[in-house]
């Protein structure tokens, strides 16, 4: 710390004198602890899983798992090459695709904007909060068989029955949200003048964002769990849930797991955009 | 404020001094009541038949025991809150934002810049993005934010983002700033430093300010005359006119003179205690 050094220990940072080159060497060993295990944790996630499948390819291979139902890695892969080189697989990745960004996106929309209103205006809260909150824990799988019923076996009633789950998480959660917002902050705003539509975008909105992205991550595992359900059923004829219930019907596991190597793909992508895009518009947030 | 009538216009200039010297009131408050109904118990008289009158560029304190309503006045006078009856009265009601708020703690948007924050006032009332930006960025730099303007909220210290709050409520070019305990957040230190900033910035600008805080010295310090009020139901209790010269500093808590003050005020504060004490 002080200049007079300890005269015990004379030789103590010798090779650096000075307090800035002293200050220099103590953050570049700072520094180098920290990326060494930095790497380290990126070596273990990334090992892990590979050491995981490859113990899995081994047990299949000497018959420890029983093949026909864990098929090892490498045929699954195989399959996967041979389906998408003979387009099988993008005929039924791009309908789950669509359903689900259709169907999720608009119902994330309409909930966004359902959610803001009813959290502003108390009447509106009045008359549809009890509804939605009744409406909320019902499967929306169940509602499925009357929008068959009403709009036949198109793609229409499968995008409704995504849109609807997406719908009720996003309200649930910008309602929340609005109701989260410190009301000193909302205060502010009406003391400096934000009314009507400036209140919405400068204080509500932002305000509700970080609620809005969380119930947006639950809404994606939500719909593609929804999406793969409708295309469980014999309405479907596409899709990666139908690809995955043929597979299953016609006994070809390796296909089974291509489906839902695909599908968890997709969720994870779907939540890794959506981790990078609230990053982007919620650069407040730590 | 929607419902306060506005005054014949004052005879000043837009910095708040009046041209020959005499000031007018730039707010007044006449026989304000405030009463709550909360939980089902009973009716809370926060404000009984308070009367103020805030003087063109004056710095007011507001001192009284804990739940005598004195935060409820000033909210009431920021339109934050509506009066049960009463009458209120200000010069500036062609003004935009007739009176600038500031907040205890958490007033400043964690979701914009300290500019932008800054700015925010200005916005709503429409003044464009280049005037609002090269205005926000002068307040930046009286209060030594100069470098912090793309920084967020979340990045300062509790001082600094004070700070923010207060150069927010400048930046408006409201004539009438209502500051609700606005260092009570802040440590010992940072606080005195921030009370010399403040008089120094009030001196330079003369805005008229109406500041509640708890505590006294701050009051004494910052203020040309300390209200002190009664425990609930808020009434007024004294209007003590604090005659020290400006500019100010920290130098005037030495003397005899200051202590003499504090002791008065902590007397009409101390009798007021078991009206406190039923209220804590």
């Amino acid at each position: 710390m002080s200049a007079p050094a300890a005269p015990s220990a004379p030789h103590v940072g010798a090779g650096a004198s000075t307090r800035a080159e002293r200050t220099i060497e103590a953050a570049r060993v700072l520094r180098r602890q920290e990326n060494r295990r930095r790497a380290f944790y990126l070596a273990l996630s990334i090992a892990t899983p590979i050491v995981l499948v490859l113990l899995w390819e081994l047990c299949s291979r000497t018959e420890i798992l029983d093949s026909r139902f864990f098929p090892p890695p490498s045929e699954i892969a195989a399959t996967a090459v041979g389906m998408a080189g003979d387009g099988e697989l993008w005929t039924h990745t791009w309908p789950t695709l669509m359903r689900l960004l259709i169907g999720g996106g608009l119902g994330a929309i309409c909930g966004v904007a359902v959610g803001l209103l009813m959290g502003t205006f108390r009447p509106l809260n009045a008359a549809f909060g009890p509804l939605f909150a009744a409406l909320y824990p019902l499967p929306k799988i169940a509602i499925f068989p009357i929008l068959l019923m009403i709009f036949g076996p198109t793609e229409l009633p499968k995008m409704i029955a995504v849109f609807i789950t997406t719908f009720f998480v996003m309200q649930i959660s910008t309602v929340a949200g609005v109701r989260a917002i410190d009301s000193k902050l909302l205060e502010a705003g009406a003391a400096y003048g934000a009314r009507g539509l400036d209140r919405f975008r400068f204080v509500v909105l932002p305000g509700s964002l970080p609620f809005i992205f969380s119930g947006l991550r639950t809404a994606t595992g939500t719909a593609v769990v929804v999406v793969t359900a409708v295309e469980f059923t014999g309405a479907s004829t596409t899709g990666l849930g139908y690809l995955i219930w043929n597979s299953w019907q016609l006994f070809m596991p390796e296909k089974m797991y291509v489906g839902l190597v695909v599908i968890g793909l997709i969720g994870a992508v779907l939540t890794w955009l959506l981790g990078g895009f609230e990053k982007l518009v919620l650069p407040w947030r730590r | 404020m929607s419902a306060a009538d506005p005054l014949p216009p004052p005879r000043t200039t837009p910095d708040g001094t009046a041209p020959d010297g005499t000031v007018a009131a730039a707010v007044e408050a006449r026989d304000v009541s405030k009463v709550f109904f909360a939980g089902g118990g009973e009716p809370v008289w926060a404000l009984e038949d308070f009367s103020l009158s805030l003087e063109e560029g004056s710095f007011t304190c507001i001192v009284g025991p804990s739940g005598c309503g004195k935060s409820t006045f000033l909210r009431i006078l920021g339109g934050l809150e509506e009066r049960t009856s009463g009458e209120i009265r200000t010069s500036a009601q062609s003004h935009a934002i007739p009176s600038a708020f500031v907040f205890q703690e958490h007033g400043v948007f964690p979701w914009m810049t300290v500019r932008d924050n800054v700015a925010f006032g200005l916005r709503m009332s429409g003044v464009g993005a280049a005037e609002r930006s090269r205005i926000a960025d002068d307040w930046l730099e009286r209060v030594r934010l100069g470098s912090f303007g793309a920084s967020y909220p979340h990045q300062l210290s509790g001082g600094m983002r004070q700070r923010v709050a207060i150069a927010r409520a400048f930046a408006t070019g409201s004539p009438v700033l209502l500051m609700d305990e606005p260092l009570g957040a802040l440590d010992a230190q940072t606080r005195m430093l921030m009370q010399e900033e403040l008089i120094a910035l009030w001196e330079a600008e003369r805005k008229t300010v109406l500041m509640v805080t708890h505590d006294i010295d701050e009051a004494i310090l910052l203020g040309d005359s300390v209200i002190v009020m009664s425990g609930r139901p808020g009434t007024l209790r004294e209007d003590i006119t604090v005659p020290f010269p400006r500019p100010r500093s920290f130098d005037v808590e030495r003397s005899a003179e200051f202590s003499a003050l504090r002791g008065r005020i902590w007397d009409l504060l101390r009798e007021d205690q078991p009206a406190a004490r039923s209220a804590a």
